[in-house]
């Protein structure tokens, strides 16, 4: 089964992981706490443009990618414009309830769902797992113990996914009905489970059988370490951040500085 | 010579069965030495060289206990299952985990990596996605892996038994390159191809004792009915086979199926093709062909698992007609455990028949039936992922063509079978083939063919290329040896 898609490596992924990790997660805390709609839309584009010229893959990979993160910003968009509280009333229509703040923070919350979505898709897709937990080894001293449990786990993804495949196959040619409920998720869950929990039982064995101990000293394949596009990456989030703030204030798009 | 295995009155016991697995097992291997390990499944082969290597006690817990005990500093250990050996997605990866764990500095690696995948015959670029490798290859991989701990003592735990006769053959040709004086120790249950590489047999009985030990031709000359009654897969196996193997008959009868331009989808590309075909009852058809040539996915396609298109007629009407399927064509898959859908083996027999709404009285009396012909009637009530493989795979058979079915689409329904289980599979399979069924099964096993194959279809990349009856082949014929 075709699992993995094919992509170009951009500088984003010669970036250190950690250093892009932590760079992600500080944004995404502050996203959360932009209050001013101006400045998350200029943020949510400025990543949406690293989305799609700054992590190498093809455009309709990057679009099928994004379709989701856009719809749960329209969801949560409209849900927030329509039943949300307010004084200046615009539609009134059954429970339907749209006034200029519900629609206003409507779409600001929509916009902050997408850009949390952009800062993770950019993560992931510009990041390999391997990369990853060697360079939480390295730089934040991770236990082996944790990052190859992950890694082994990793790897039994692709599997159980080709097996679940051949599961569903296997009850139609049974004559399972193809009914929707409980006695389905078991029928899937307890062979993919038995399956996983003994080949995850058995790689465990097969890496102590390696001499891996979990802990103690290591060499590393990967020495994952910093470079130029790490200050690259810092410097350009950096004044990613300040221009979208400066031009957010100083030239808006609405009049509306706080949606709170 | 030095002894650099050596075990004294071992007692083992794993938790929850009852009285000793091992009872004062003493054994003890001289440096060099090659040792092949045989007996029944079940009687403790691999455990007992999970306790040379130290795999027991230190990575998994089962009570133990032995007066002395003395293993090898570095040894490596090949496992069965190609699946569950690694914890890296990438070839080159794999191996420097290996190399990682003893502390091998970083700029050494590149080169021994390359060197590892020389010496085990691996062709690949070392950034090889493990996934995209067939099971010869992975345990291949596996032994380089192991290689890379520089091992005096390596422990092949049954390292073909999921492997194809390609795969097989070229893991031990691997074994035996590699071996350079390094003490191995192996438990297999095909033994064509390890006997000629061994110089020691240790055969252990059923009840965990060592029965035979000594010079490896010796033993086996000697043991050769016990080796035959345990189902271990030995050079001669099938024509020892043909020797008790009774008459066929063969006829053929009324056509089955029918496929014209027949082609079988996944997504949107065209996986497999078929210009014209038929299949009649009675007829037994091998379907052969290198891997991912696109065997599985014409059985899909029969089984409409797939979309698919052209001409396709069953039992005189077209396939949209024959709705539901399984009521016509029993499928049976690679992994058995994937079609049970029961707690108990009884209702995985009875399950298709309920489902069609048969009679309670006439399901009690089919079920009964299909427990003797199948030797299940002592496991009936237990749940069927407690079987051993073999009774799972009679199981998985029993339970698919419970309704009747007049055509059967097996998928390597032999695999990873012991030679006493694949004998009685083929003859119940054989059994329903002479009351009229037709049997059309995946196969690596040329010896599978040329005994019970009536006709053969050949896939190459995606297209049936070749339909050829052949020779009937009677096994009376080959008495006397005169068969091959």
């Amino acid at each position: 089964m075709k699992w993995e898609v094919r992509c170009r490596e951009t500088w984003l992924h010669e970036t250190n992981p950690s250093l892009k990790l932590i760079v992600l997660v500080v944004l995404f805390f502050a996203v959360l706490f932009i209050h001013n709609p101006n400045v998350l839309i200029n943020v949510s584009l400025a990543l949406f443009v690293l989305f799609c010229f700054g992590t190498g893959y093809p455009a309709n990979v990057l679009f099928w990618l994004f379709l989701p993160f856009f719809l749960v910003f329209v969801s949560t968009a409209s849900s927030m414009m329509m039943f949300g509280e307010g004084t200046t009333t615009w539609v009134r229509w059954g429970l339907i309830h749209i006034t200029a703040e519900s629609f206003w923070r409507g779409v600001h919350i929509g916009f902050r769902a997408l850009a949390l979505g952009l800062l993770g898709l950019i993560f992931s897709l510009t990041t390999r797992p391997v990369h990853l937990f060697y360079s939480l080894m390295q730089q934040l001293k991770l236990k082996p113990k944790y990052a190859y449990s992950f890694l082994a786990a990793v790897r039994l993804l692709p599997i159980m996914l080709e097996e679940f495949q051949t599961i569903r196959y296997a009850l139609k040619v049974r004559g399972v009905p193809n009914k929707g409920g409980l006695s389905k998720v078991k029928r899937y869950a307890i062979p993919l489970l038995s399956q996983s929990i003994r080949r995850a039982q058995r790689i465990a064995v097969a890496m102590e059988a390696k001499r891996f101990s979990g802990s103690g000293r290591r060499t590393f394949y990967y020495e994952i370490g910093f470079g130029k596009y790490d200050v690259l990456f810092v410097a350009l989030f950096a004044a990613l951040m300040f221009v979208a703030y400066y031009a957010g204030v100083h030239y808006p798009y609405i009049s509306i500085s706080d949606v709170r | 010579m030095k002894n650099i295995i050596a075990i004294d009155r071992l007692r083992l016991k794993f938790p929850g069965r009852d009285g000793l697995l091992f009872r004062d097992l003493s054994l003890s291997i001289a440096e060099g030495e090659k040792v092949l390990l045989l007996g029944p499944s079940g009687c403790g082969k691999s455990t007992l060289l999970q306790v040379m290597a130290g795999i027991i006690p230190h990575s998994v817990d089962v009570p133990m206990k032995a007066e002395r005990l003395e293993r090898p500093e570095r040894w490596g250990y090949v496992f069965q299952d190609p699946d569950a050996q690694f914890c890296m997605p990438y070839a080159d990866e794999e191996i420097a985990f290996a190399l990682e764990n003893r502390s091998v500095p970083r700029q050494e690696m590149p080169a021994r990596i390359r060197a590892l995948l020389d010496q085990v015959g691996l062709e690949i670029i070392p950034h090889t996605d493990i996934h995209t490798l067939s099971g010869g290859m992975k345990q291949r991989l596996a032994l380089a892996s192991v290689l890379a701990l520089e091992p005096d003592v390596l422990f092949l735990d049954e390292p073909t038994a999921l492997l194809d006769e390609e795969g097989t053959k070229a893991v031990w040709q691997t074994v035996k390159q590699v071996d350079r004086g390094k003490t191995v120790v192996i438990v297999e249950h095909k033994i064509d191809h390890v006997l000629d590489f061994v110089d020691r047999i240790v055969l252990l009985g059923r009840d965990g004792r060592i029965i035979a030990d000594g010079e490896a031709k010796a033993v086996f000359s000697d043991y050769k009915d016990v080796i035959a009654a345990e189902g271990i897969w030995y050079p001669g196996v099938w024509d020892d086979y043909d020797r008790t193997a009774r008459r066929r008959n063969r006829h053929q009868g009324e056509e089955l199926l029918r496929l014209s331009c027949f082609r079988g989808f996944r997504g949107r590309e065209a996986k497999i093709y078929v210009p014209e075909a038929t299949v009649h009852a009675g007829e037994w058809i091998a379907v052969t062909g290198k891997n991912g040539a696109g065997k599985s996915t014409l059985l899909h396609a029969l089984m409409q698992l797939i979309h698919t298109d052209g001409e396709y007629v069953l039992l005189g009407a077209d396939i949209k007609q024959q709705h539901p399927l399984y009521r016509h064509i029993a499928f049976v898959f690679q992994n058995p455990e994937w079609q049970f859908v029961t707690h108990s083996v009884r209702e995985e027999l009875a399950y298709s028949l309920r489902l069609e709404g048969r009679p309670e009285a006439e399901i009690e009396e089919t079920i009964a039936r299909l427990l003797r012909e199948f030797d299940l009637v002592e496991q009936q009530d237990q749940h069927p992922y407690q079987l051993s493989i073999g009774q799972k795979r009679r199981l998985s058979v029993a339970a698919s063509i419970v309704a009747g079915q007049r055509l059967f689409l097996l998928d390597e329904p032999t695999f990873g079978q012991d030679a006493k289980n694949t004998f009685a599979l083929l003859e119940m399979l054989e059994a329903h083939r002479e009351q009229g069924a037709a049997i059309m099964m995946v196969t690596h096993d040329e010896q599978i063919v040329r005994r019970f194959a009536t006709r053969r279809w050949v896939i190459e990349d995606g297209t049936l290329v070749r339909d050829e009856q052949l020779d009937i082949r009677e096994p009376a014929l080959a008495e006397g040896g005169a068969g091959r």
